[in-house]
C-alpha cells in the first residue's frame, strides 16, 4: 500500500505527470476515482482507468504474495482434504435407503445428476431437498438455504408446502421425545414460513437465461451465503431443441458444467441437477439412456438413475467416486420421498376406492 | 438503470408475463451504449461485431477474449452485466409464490373442469402454465372433456374460469359443433354453482375458436403465427389440440424416429414457450397404442396400472409434459355385479392421474351426460 508510485509499470511520460501532480504512494492513487484522476493530471479518461486498474492488480497480488498462506496458493494434503470432506455434512433425503447408498446424502461441493423418465420422481427428490437442507443442525440438518432453478415450470408450491409441513411434524416429534432446550428453540425458526422464504426460485424460459442465470449466481451466492445447494430442474429440456449445431451445445454444457463445479467448490454447496432419458436404438434393443449424449455423462460427479420395475419405483447409483452401485427402492407418499416400508396391498380401480392419501409408516413415527 | 423499452422496437405486452418481454430481448440487435460498461469495453463489443445478447452468451469467455481483445476480467464483467439486463428481478421466493393469490401470476389460479369432483382429483383443475396431457382410448370421453374446458374458460375467475375463450385444433376428425351446441343449452342445468345472471352474459359460441391443421408445416404454422395472434389479442386463454398423435401417424415410419423427435420437440417447445408467455393452459389429446413388448411397458408405462395400452408418441413427447392424465373405459369384467358402478344408463369411465409434480397417481370415475361430463364418487362395499 505504501508502494512508490515511481516503482509501477506505467510509461514514463504518465509517471512523470503522477509525480508531478504530487502523488507519491499507491495509497493516494487507490482513494480516487478516474475522472478525478484525469482532471488532475490532465489525461483521458480510459488512461487514468487503465492507471488505476495497473495500480490495484499491482497491489492486490503483492499482498497474497506477502501472505504466508498456502491456502491462498491452493496446496493442501490429501490428508487435510479427508479430515475436511469428513466434517462436510450431508443432505438427507429422508429415504434411509438412498442415503446409505450415497454414503450419508447428497454431498456438498459435488454434482449429483437425477435422471429418469417423465413422472418417475425427479422433481420429488429435488423438492424434498429444497426442504431438507433447512433442517436445523440439531436435527442432523444443515441449517441451509435453497436456490432452485426451474426450467420445465414443473416447481408446483403446493407440493412443496405439503413436504415442509410434513418435515417440520416429523422434527417435532423428534423434539418431543428428546425434551431438549436447543431443539426446542430450533424448532421455532423452522415453521412452514421460514422454509418456504428460504427457498430461492428463478424461472429460465430457455437455455440463454440459464446461462445468464449461472453468470449470475457466484453474486447472489455471496449475498446469501448460507444457501448450501442449488438446483437446476431439468437441464435437458432447455437444451434439446433449438440446436442445429450441436458442437455448440457440447460447447455450452461443459462451460455450464465447469462454472456449477466452481459454484459448488467456492460456495461448499450441493449442485443438483436433474435429467431427461432418451431412447438410444441398439443392434437388436433400444434402451433408455440419460440424454445430451456421451460427453454430458462426465459433467456430474455422481450419477442416480430412476426408473421403473411394475409399478415399484427404483434409484439405482449409477456412478460415483467412493458408493459402489446399488439399487433400492423408493416411494413417493403425499408426505414426500420415503422408504419403501411393508407394501400395501395392492389394488386396482374396479375393486376397492383407493384413498390416495393412505400413507405408508413413515420411520420417525416409530420412534 | 436501463431502461429496456428504449432498447428494443416496441413489442405488444398486452397480457404477457414479465418474464416474456425480455425473451425478445435476446434477439434483438443491441444498442451497446446503454449498458452501464467502461466505455473501452463496449467499443470493443462493437468493434467486434457482436449484435445481440444471445451471441455474448453462447461464446466462452475465452471466445469472447480473442474476439474483443479485452482482459478476462473485463470479459467478466461484461457478461455478468449481460445477463443482469436480462435477469433483472427474477428471484422469487417459495413464500412468496405460495402468498400469490393475484389472479395474473398465481400458481393457485387453475382451469376448473366445471365438476367438482373432476376439480378435487386435480387439486383444482388443469395448471394455468404447462401441456397437460389427456390420453385413452376412442370413446373414453376425451373430446368431451375438452369440449367442457373450452366453456369452462369463458367462466369468471372465481368460478374457476380464465374469463376467456378457446381455440381447438383439429388434426383428423370434424369439429363436433353439434355437441358443442348441446352443451352450451346445458350450461345452466350443468354450472349449477354459478348463477343465472352471469352464465347468460357470456355468449358461448362466440369465443371458440376452431382451426384446422393436418400436417406438420400447417400445424406449426398454426400455433407459431395464429395462435400466438389470438393470444396476443387476449381472446383466448385455452389451446387444445385434438390430436398430437395424428400428425405424426402418416408421415413417419420406424426409421423416421430422430426427424420425429426433432418435430416432437420443436413442437413441445413452442407450446411451453406460449404456455409461459400468456399464462394460458394447452390441452393435448393423445391416443394410445398397445404395448407390443413387456420391457416396454416396465420403461414407458410409468407405474400405470394394469395398461395393455400406452399413450403414442413415445419418451420424446412424454418428456415436453406437465401432467398426463389418462381416459378410459371401465371394461365390463371390472364392474361389480352389485350395481355399485352402474349409472343410470351410461357407461362409466375413470380419469387417472398418470403423472403430475403436485397430484399422487389417482383416478376418480366419472359419466358423459347430455349436459357434459360429470364425476362420479363411487362407492364400494368394504
Amino acid at each position: 500500500m505504501q508502494r512508490d508510485v515511481g516503482s509501477f509499470p506505467l510509461a514514463p511520460g504518465l509517471r512523470a505527470k503522477l509525480i508531478g501532480a504530487g502523488f507519491q504512494t499507491a495509497q493516494e492513487l487507490l482513494e480516487i476515482g478516474p475522472c478525478e484522476l484525469s482532471k488532475e493530471i490532465g489525461i483521458s479518461k480510459e488512461e487514468a482507468l487503465e492507471t488505476l486498474q495497473i495500480v490495484r492488480r499491482e497491489c492486490h497480488s503483492n499482498a497474497t504474495k506477502t501472505a504466508d498462506d498456502p491456502e491462498a496458493v491452493g496446496k493442501c494434503t490429501a490428508l487435510e482434504l479427508l479430515a475436511q470432506e469428513q466434517a462436510q455434512g450431508f443432505i438427507i433425503t429422508f429415504c434411509s435407503a438412498l442415503d446409505d447408498i450415497l454414503g450419508g446424502g447428497v454431498q456438498l461441493t459435488k454434482i449429483t445428476e437425477i435422471c429418469g423418465a417423465p413422472g418417475v420422481g425427479k422433481t420429488q427428490l429435488c423438492m424434498q431437498l429444497a426442504v431438507d437442507v433447512q433442517i436445523p443442525e440439531c436435527f442432523g440438518g444443515l441449517a441451509g438455504e435453497a436456490v432452485f432453478i426451474d426450467t420445465e415450470g414443473s416447481f408446483m408450491v403446493d407440493r412443496v408446502v405439503d413436504i415442509a409441513t410434513a418435515c417440520v411434524q416429523h422434527c417435532q416429534l423428534i423434539a418431543e421425545t428428546h425434551q431438549e432446550e436447543d431443539f426446542q428453540k430450533s424448532l421455532e425458526t423452522f415453521s412452514l414460513e421460514s422454509i418456504l422464504s428460504h427457498i430461492y426460485y428463478f424461472r429460465c424460459h430457455d437455455y440463454t437465461e440459464l446461462l445468464a442465470q449461472v453468470y449470475l449466481l457466484p453474486d447472489f451466492l455471496s449475498e446469501h451465503s448460507k444457501v448450501r445447494l442449488v438446483i437446476v430442474d431439468g437441464i435437458a429440456f432447455p437444451f434439446r431443441h433449438d440446436f442445429e449445431d450441436l458442437s455448440l451445445r457440447t460447447r455450452l454444457l461443459n462451460g455450464l458444467a465447469q462454472q456449477l463445479i466452481s459454484i459448488a467448490n467456492a460456495h461448499k454447496l450441493a449442485v443438483v441437477l436433474t435429467n431427461q432419458m432418451t431412447t438410444r436404438i441398439g443392434q437388436s434393443q433400444s434402451m433408455l439412456v440419460p440424454a445430451l449424449g456421451e460427453s454430458w455423462g462426465h459433467a456430474a460427479t455422481i450419477r442416480l438413475i430412476f426408473h421403473w420395475d411394475n409399478k415399484q419405483r427404483l434409484a439405482t447409483l449409477y456412478k460415483s467416486p467412493s458408493q459402489k452401485e446399488s439399487t433400492i427402492p423408493f416411494h413417493i407418499t403425499p408426505h414426500g420421498f420415503r422408504d419403501v416400508h411393508p407394501p400395501p396391498p395392492s389394488q386396482t380401480p374396479a375393486e376397492v376406492e383407493i384413498n390416495p392419501r393412505k400413507r405408508p409408516r413413515i420411520e420417525g413415527d416409530k420412534q | 438503470m436501463i431502461c429496456i423499452s428504449c432498447m428494443f422496437h416496441k413489442t405488444s405486452i398486452y397480457r404477457q408475463s414479465p418474464g416474456s418481454v425480455l425473451t425478445t430481448v435476446l434477439y434483438q440487435d443491441m444498442d451497446w451504449d446503454q449498458f452501464d460498461m467502461n466505455p473501452k469495453v463496449i467499443a470493443a463489443v462493437k468493434k467486434a461485431n457482436i449484435k445481440s445478447i444471445k451471441e455474448i452468451l453462447n461464446l466462452s469467455g475465452a471466445d469472447l477474449q480473442r474476439l474483443t481483445k479485452l482482459s478476462s476480467m473485463d470479459v467478466q464483467c461484461l457478461l455478468k452485466t449481460v445477463s443482469g439486463t436480462l435477469r433483472k428481478s427474477c428471484m422469487l421466493t417459495a413464500l412468496q409464490l405460495y402468498q400469490d393469490k393475484d389472479h395474473c401470476t398465481s400458481q393457485h389460479q387453475k382451469l376448473s373442469l366445471g365438476c367438482s369432483v373432476l376439480d378435487s382429483l386435480l387439486r383444482g383443475g388443469i395448471p394455468v402454465v404447462g401441456i397437460t396431457e389427456l390420453a385413452g382410448e376412442s370413446s373414453a370421453g376425451k373430446t368431451q372433456i375438452s369440449l367442457q374446458l373450452c366453456l369452462s374458460v369463458q367462466y369468471p375467475y372465481e368460478y374457476g374460469g380464465l374469463e376467456s375463450g378457446a381455440v381447438y385444433i383439429c388434426t383428423e376428425d370434424v369439429f363436433p359443433n353439434k355437441r358443442l351446441q348441446q352443451l352450451i343449452d346445458q350450461q345452466r342445468t350443468f354450472r349449477a354453482d354459478v348463477p343465472l345472471d352471469v352464465i347468460q352474459r357470456i355468449k358461448f359460441g362466440n369465443s371458440v375458436f376452431i382451426e384446422h391443421a393436418a400436417d406438420l408445416d400447417t400445424f406449426y404454422n398454426c400455433i407459431a403465427k395464429r395462435i400466438t395472434l389470438l393470444l396476443l389479442r387476449g381472446v383466448v386463454r385455452l389451446v387444445v389440440i385434438d390430436s398430437m398423435a395424428a400428425l405424426f401417424r402418416c408421415e413417419f415410419g420406424a426409421k423416421d424416429s430422430v426427424m420425429k423427435a426433432r418435430y416432437l420437440q420443436t413442437f413441445g417447445a413452442k407450446l411451453h414457450s406460449l404456455s409461459s408467455r400468456f399464462r394460458t393452459p394447452i390441452l393435448c389429446i393423445n391416443q394410445v397404442t398397445d404395448t407390443v413388448d413387456e420391457t416396454d411397458v416396465a420403461q414407458s408405462n410409468f407405474g400405470l396400472l394394469d395398461k395393455k395400452v400406452s399413450p403414442a408418441l413415445g419418451l420424446t413427447w412424454s418428456n415436453q409434459l406437465l401432467m398426463r392424465l389418462m381416459a378410459s373405459r371401465i371394461t365390463q369384467s371390472e364392474q361389480s355385479p352389485g350395481g355399485a358402478l352402474q349409472h343410470t344408463g351410461s357407461v362409466l369411465r375413470t380419469l387417472s392421474v398418470v403423472f403430475a409434480p403436485h397430484l399422487p397417481p389417482s383416478f376418480c370415475c366419472y359419466a358423459v351426460n347430455l349436459e357434459g361430463v360429470k364425476g362420479v364418487k363411487v362407492k364400494t362395499p368394504l
